[in-house]
């Protein structure tokens, strides 16, 4: 029972962080309720005895990932965007058709979720119960023997796919020497000069 | 209600209609906003919503998968952030303006 209200209460407090995350003028607030927001998922997480994704969620999320927005924000001219128009013209109709397509989300889930219309949810349990996990060592310990012996594969892929980006946003960042683009130095249609080549890489 | 006996005594219905609303949330920031930031912020909120998801299934079901996943997400987060941020960096430093309706070299 105890759950239930502390999951009401912290279901709130996201989606109310949320919705200020994409009202506001300055980006900086924008920015700290978006911490605020994904510190109650993390509240969320811990609710649902996934202690180690909770950690996680605030180290890495809330921590790591909003630092690099912070430190970004940070080179830019934040007074000049307040001043400008927030909205795109579309605003209303993507409000509304937002609303409707929420609407249609409830709708579809209480109908699957309430076996009122011959759906129903039913758990496939995969011999995790808490009371389990708290047996074979605790949430850590099971997590990380289920990560790496059934995702060990994907959990390599995502290694490799966090150093492509950053390489990719390490070239994207980088200044170019000669001015705003790098200018064409052969006619089209020509080849290159082995020099040239060398250099454009 | 969809609990499990012994199990998370929070109904799975809760997280399905939480993630819901996150997910619209981040939805019609995208939608609506001309900021480029706050448009990578919404993204931040789907994807929020998609790891309330995963872990209120993983509980719903206990099974470690879900959680898994969610790390695989935050990888992909992390990663988006960065290439992100930098396309963000980019676009400013050539034409001084976040507002992505200004971005139409491409007449797209």
């Amino acid at each position: 029972m105890v759950e239930k209200i502390l999951f009401i209460i912290f279901a709130v407090l996201t989606v109310a962080g949320a919705i200020g995350t994409i009202t506001r003028k300055n980006m900086i607030h924008g920015l700290l309720l978006l911490v605020f927001t994904f510190l109650n998922v993390a509240a969320i997480f811990f609710l649902t005895q996934a202690y180690f994704v909770a950690m996680i969620q605030i180290l890495v999320y809330a921590g790591a990932i909003m630092v690099l927005f912070v430190f970004v924000l940070m080179f830019l001219n934040l007074r000049s965007f307040q001043q400008e128009k927030q909205t795109h013209r579309q605003r209303w109709i993507a409000l509304v058709l937002s609303v409707l397509v929420l609407v249609e989300f409830v709708a579809v889930l209480y109908g699957v979720t309430k076996a009122k219309y011959g759906f129903s949810l039913a758990s496939v349990q995969g011999g995790y119960s808490p009371d389990q996990i708290a047996a074979a060592g605790g949430n850590n310990q099971v997590f990380a023997k289920a990560l790496f012996n059934d995702m060990l594969l994907p959990f390599e892929v995502a290694s490799v796919v966090l150093l492509v980006a950053m390489v990719g946003a390490i070239i994207m960042v980088k200044k170019e020497k000669h001015g705003q683009m790098a200018t064409r130095q052969w006619e089209p249609g020509a080849e290159p000069a082995l020099d040239v080549a060398e250099e454009e890489v | 209600m969809s609990t499990v006996p012994g199990g998370i005594p929070i109904p799975v219905d809760w997280y399905l209609y939480l993630s819901a609303a996150l997910f619209m949330v981040g939805a019609v920031g995208i939608l609506t906003r001309r900021n480029l930031f706050i448009m990578l912020f919404s993204l931040e909120l789907m994807m929020n919503a998609v790891n309330i998801n995963l872990v209120g299934f993983s509980g719903f079901h206990q099974n470690m998968t879900g959680q898994n996943f969610v790390l695989f997400t935050m990888a992909i987060a992390a990663a988006e952030a960065a290439v992100g941020l930098a396309i963000a960096t980019a676009l400013f430093r050539n034409k001084k303006t976040l507002m992505v309706d200004l971005f139409d070299t491409m007449k797209g």
